[in-house]
């Protein structure tokens, strides 16, 4: 985040406003702007926001709405293995995937940024794996995972690597190896066309001039261009951790949260114990106790960019 | 100097690490190619190398137009990106212009509140939000997603092109307003024109995200013909009938194509959006 | 018939709770009702008044109905009642759909449709209709009427349709179960396998306890072809091999109090055990991830030997593989120390009360249990589907195909959920959270036979103390 853009407010246009037109005047105008983004987000988010805290200090089951209960609910949790496992997933699930992510991501863009053939193609191709949809790519996973048609297994055999068929969704530490190796794929473009857009905010001449004092490859690197990039690499990763902890689609397809729910994540248990066992007040403490952990995130971020922006 | 040397490094430094890239971030896409186009026999005869087809078929694809709503899925799920787009980045520009450049009370907290939307995701409101589609009657309708979808593509629209109204010289502006333009006139011609970088950055990533979503779709918009691309291939094709890889990685294919096209033509303008509205704002 | 006035209070009770949806008026409701009703009436009074009687009453025309129910492993049976759904609509101008979901995505998607709306008619699995009881429509008038036509329900279903008096869906059935296995592979293996239409003739099925299965896993296993079960996050193979596999070793999830937990049995730790060292012997390793469909495949690719599953494989080798078909047989699952069972409960169709067309659900679930609907429905799937009425039990399609023989011996040997107590919310919620299942998983990846079912029996502690 660079701070050249940011301006003084300039007195004699605000000013000037007053006394003409309300769409002239900035107090009238900019909330009239605000209006109908504000509403949408009020009725669809903040509003079940809300009903999702009232849902989950009560007893609600699926069709029947349910008696106060305090905070019995994430007192329960606590206490169910299910919920500590599921969380001890999460965590797992999200900081071992993001710095991969995140190197992954780096060294793609370096290689993206360089002066490559059919740079274009090339670039729209790297993406795909984030931008096609989840749930079908996660399809594709799900065949290369299969127990018995999976091609990897084939190969490994073919190559007289392994003697049986590999079990990557139905053994304990491979389900969740497997799931992340998915996400990491799905997340790694992100990261590259992210930290990519960051690169190309790296003035050429800084690196001319650095190549020019005699600084090699590594050195410009590392003080030219890492300190102008460490801005959009930070942000990816914060949203990258919340997208990660918030994740459900990949998993739900894969593995459903099995086996004996070593995949379990947050999005994945709400919904078994929500929808599926129709504990819907329970359900919501489940997500909610995402909201914390992304809370923490939040403030991180904020702090970031209020420095930077400010 | 010039010569192998820097081939050499240009070899390892870029083209195999490229290769390394393509192999690891495209294999799959081959595989699922390559499985719609096996006829199902073929395809569980394990003696077959499972990574090349030994004949080569079209009727998973025609399976999909034939004997499924593949064609109502992408009608669908065309009309709600779309819409859903077009809503969110309306909000976006008058939220971002509004959080870039004007000073009205609340704005802070505002801009604050939604940023921090971004951080509150589908699956933490899925639950509730049922309710509430459901209390609207919104069930079943494109409504339920068109209204929904922008709850998650208005913070990034709008934190991406506050950004990037912020690198406009406001004395461009200026200039405008004092030939008598008024604020909302100058937005509409000189501002949006000068951010069409930007707004085609939002633009295309809110219709990514719409056309990928899953959730949300799954639970508010999915009897009988009314569902989208991803959720018709999961519900509809994975059937109990054992040989139903083949039109649901033709459905993958086909569903995975409109976005790669998308990109294929737009992705400098995405990725110089992205180093404007984000990265420099 | 006296259903007529019940069943006009009955639809004014639930339009009052179908709270979020436009209301029919009273008036339109108890007509609608009264139709149905009378529908019904007829069912009860003889074949000559069966059949549909032509047009449906005005109201029907233009509303929508939409059902939901699971994907069918027989496809002839799914597209048959697709079929008959459009065949209905189109008589009574009705926009009718069929949908059909995975198995593991039926109960999500109706418990958000209870939320949300969508839905009119809706399959519940056994134990559901004690979890969504508040949210369904009392069908005990139309399910009464026609158990008296077709001699009333089977035993597996007459426990788990009813909460409390009511009937809140009308049991159709449920899909079957068996062991399936290659009858020369079991035979180099070293099993007395009898041939199946000796089998059937004499009754003397393969018989078989779980130790002699898995000492054939064994053999099979070193021959390249073990045996397969699923256990994952899947409602189907995985609980019916996990319940009845604790039952025949003594354990349960609770007694017949319905409260006290008998789940941690030493006989159940040692017979777990058992199956760890077994999965390793005997079993295809990959089978924790598996879920429904993947036992079918396998089986079809000549990957396993045996497996427990539905006639469903049998139904796609007929078709498909026709070596598979001829060299394939069933029989009962294997027994233990406390006998030998099978998990049944019925299926139900349910109305949902928040479905904007209560009177059409009703009229199309009065035109579907006739003979002819029914009937169709049944045979194409050629055995797969156990009826839940004891009059379909005499159907001529039994006596088909010797290789089906066993299947016909499993309700006797079927229990619901929650057995010994009874089937009702905590059996279905201990069945959604996969509690059983998992034990049996959670064992055979850590190891730990005796800690498994400790974290099962605090599981199911958990559920039964509420």
């Amino acid at each position: 985040m660079q701070t050249t853009a940011v301006q003084p407010p300039v007195p004699a246009a605000r000013h000037r406003a007053a006394g003409m037109h309300p769409l002239e005047n900035e107090r009238t105008l900019g909330l009239l702007l605000m209006l109908p983004g504000v509403l949408l987000l009020t009725v669809f988010m903040a509003y079940p926001f809300f009903l999702g805290l009232w849902l989950s200090v009560t007893d609600s089951t699926i069709g029947h709405a349910g008696r106060f209960l305090g905070i019995r609910n994430f007192v329960d949790l606590l206490g169910d293995s299910i919920f500590r496992q599921t969380a001890r997933n999460t965590f797992i699930y999200a900081l071992v995937t993001v710095p991969f992510k995140l190197a992954l991501g780096l060294g793609l863009a370096l290689v993206l940024n360089a002066d490559i053939p059919f740079r274009n193609a090339v670039r729209a191709a790297v993406l795909m794996p984030f931008i096609v949809p989840t749930a079908l790519s996660s399809l594709g996973w799900l065949m290369i995972f299969d127990p018995i048609f999976s091609p990897v297994s084939w190969l490994l055999r073919h190559w007289g690597l392994v003697a049986h068929n590999i079990n990557f969704l139905g053994s304990a530490v491979l389900a969740i190896v497997s799931v992340m190796i998915a996400n990491i794929w799905r997340g790694t473009p992100f990261f590259g066309v992210t930290i990519l857009a960051g690169l190309q905010a790296v003035p050429a001449e800084l690196h001319d001039a650095a190549a020019i004092d005699g600084a090699g490859v590594w050195h410009r690197f590392l003080h030219v261009t890492v300190p102008i990039i460490t801005g959009v690499m930070l942000i990816s990763t914060l949203f990258s951790i919340i997208m990660t902890f918030a994740d459900f689609q990949l998993i739900y397809i894969l593995t459903k949260g099995g086996p004996a729910n070593e995949t379990h994540i947050f999005g994945t248990y709400a919904y078994q114990i929500g929808l599926s066992a129709t504990e819907i007040g329970q359900g919501a403490a489940i997500a909610l106790y995402m909201f914390p952990i992304l809370a923490v995130l939040a403030v991180l971020l904020l702090r970031y960019l209020r420095r930077d922006v400010a | 100097m010039v010569g192998s040397r820097t081939l050499g490094r240009q070899v390892f430094a870029v083209y195999l690490p490229l290769a390394a890239f393509l192999i690891f971030l495209l294999a799959p896409f081959y595989w699922m190619a390559i499985v719609s186009l096996k006829p199902p026999t073929d395809l569980f005869n394990l003696k077959f190398n499972p990574l090349w087809a030994r004949h080569f078929t079209a009727a998973n694809y025609t399976y999909l137009f034939h004997d499924t709503a593949f064609a109502t899925w992408t009608k669908n799920t065309l009309v709600i990106s779309t819409a859903a787009t077009a809503l969110s980045l309306v909000c976006s520009v008058l939220i971002g212009y509004a959080l870039a450049r004007l000073r009205f009370p609340g704005s802070g907290v505002m801009g604050m509140s939604i940023f921090l939307a971004y951080l509150v995701p589908p699956t933490l409101l899925f639950l509730p939000l049922a309710q509430v589609v459901g209390w609207l009657h919104l069930y079943n309708t494109y409504w339920a997603l068109i209204l929904t979808y922008p709850t998650f593509l208005i913070p990034f629209g709008s934190w991406l092109l506050m950004g990037y109204f912020r690198t406009i010289p406001r004395e461009i502006e200026e200039c405008a307003q004092i030939d008598g333009s008024s604020r909302l006139g100058t937005l509409l011609r000189i501002v949006l024109p000068l951010s069409l970088p930007g707004v085609l950055s939002a633009a295309i990533f809110s219709f990514t995200l719409s056309w990928n979503e899953f959730l949300y779709a799954l639970i508010f918009m999915s009897s009988g013909p009314l569902k989208t691309i991803p959720v018709g291939t999961v519900s509809d094709l994975i059937r109990a009938d054992v040989l139903f890889w083949g039109p649901l990685m033709a459905a993958a294919v086909l569903g995975s194509v409109p976005i790669a096209v998308i990109y294929t033509f737009f992705v400098e303008h995405y990725v110089s959006g992205l180093t404007a509205g984000a990265v420099k704002g | 018939m006296t259903g007529t006035r019940t069943a006009g209070r009955k639809g004014d009770r639930s339009s009052k709770a179908a709270a979020g949806t436009p209301r029919l008026s009273r008036r339109t409701l108890l007509k609608t009702a009264g139709a149905a009703a009378l529908g019904v009436g007829a069912l009860g009074t003889g074949p000559g008044l069966l059949r549909w009687a032509g047009a449906a009453p005005a109201v029907l025309k233009g509303t929508s109905l939409t059902t939901l129910q699971a994907t069918y492993f027989v496809p002839a049976g799914q597209d048959l009642f697709k079929k008959q759904v459009q065949q209905w609509g189109q008589a009574n101008g009705v926009n009718a759909n069929a949908d059909f979901l995975n198995w593991p995505d039926l109960q999500p998607k109706i418990s958000a449709a209870i939320q949300a709306g969508g839905y009119d008619i809706v399959e519940l699995w056994p134990g559901w209709n004690y979890l969504y009881a508040d949210s369904l429509v009392d069908l005990t008038d139309m399910t009464e009427a026609y158990a008296k036509r077709d001699g009333g329900l089977e035993a597996f279903a007459a426990a788990d349709a009813k909460v409390g008096a009511r009937y809140l869906g009308i049991p159709h059935g449920q899909t079957n179960d068996a062991l399936n296995y290659r009858i020369s592979w079991l035979r180099e293996a070293g099993a007395n396998v009898p041939d199946p239409a000796e089998q059937a003739r004499t009754g003397k099925i393969l018989d078989l306890t779980w130790d002699q299965f898995f000492a054939l896993g064994k053999k099979l296993k070193a021959a390249g072809h073990p045996i397969g079960q699923a256990f994952g996050h899947s409602q189907g193979d995985p609980p019916s091999w996990a319940y009845p596999y604790m039952w025949s070793h003594g354990a349960m999830e609770v007694e017949r109090d319905g409260k006290t937990v008998a789940f941690n049995k030493p006989m159940f730790v040692d017979a777990v055990k058992k199956l760890v060292s077994a999965w390793k012997e005997s079993f295809d390793e990959t089978g924790l991830s598996w879920d429904d469909s993947s036992n079918n495949k396998a089986f079809l690719a000549g990957q396993i030997a045996a497996t427990l599953n539905g006639s469903s494989i049998y139904a796609a080798a007929l078709k498909d593989y026709p070596d598979i078909a001829k060299d394939m047989c069933h029989t009962m699952t294997p027994r233990g120390p406390a006998g030998r069972f099978a998990l049944l409960g019925t299926r139900t169709l349910a109305v949902l009360k928040n479905s904007k067309n209560i009177a059409g659900a009703k009229e199309f679930l009065a035109w579907w249990f006739q003979d002819k609907q029914y009937g169709d429905w049944l045979h194409v799937q050629a055995g797969y589907n156990l009826p839940a009425m004891r009059k379909w039990a005499k159907d001529p399609m039994w006596g088909k195909d010797p290789v089906m023989y066993a299947f016909s011996k499993e309700a006797s040997i079927g229990r619901d959920q929650g057995w010994a107590g009874p089937p009702n919310s905590k059996s279905g919620l201990a069945f959604s959270k996969y509690i059983i299942v998992d034990t049996y998983a959670k064992a055979i990846q850590s190891g730990d036979a005796a800690g498994a079912i400790k974290w099962g029996a605090d599981q199911l502690e958990a559920i039964y103390s509420r």
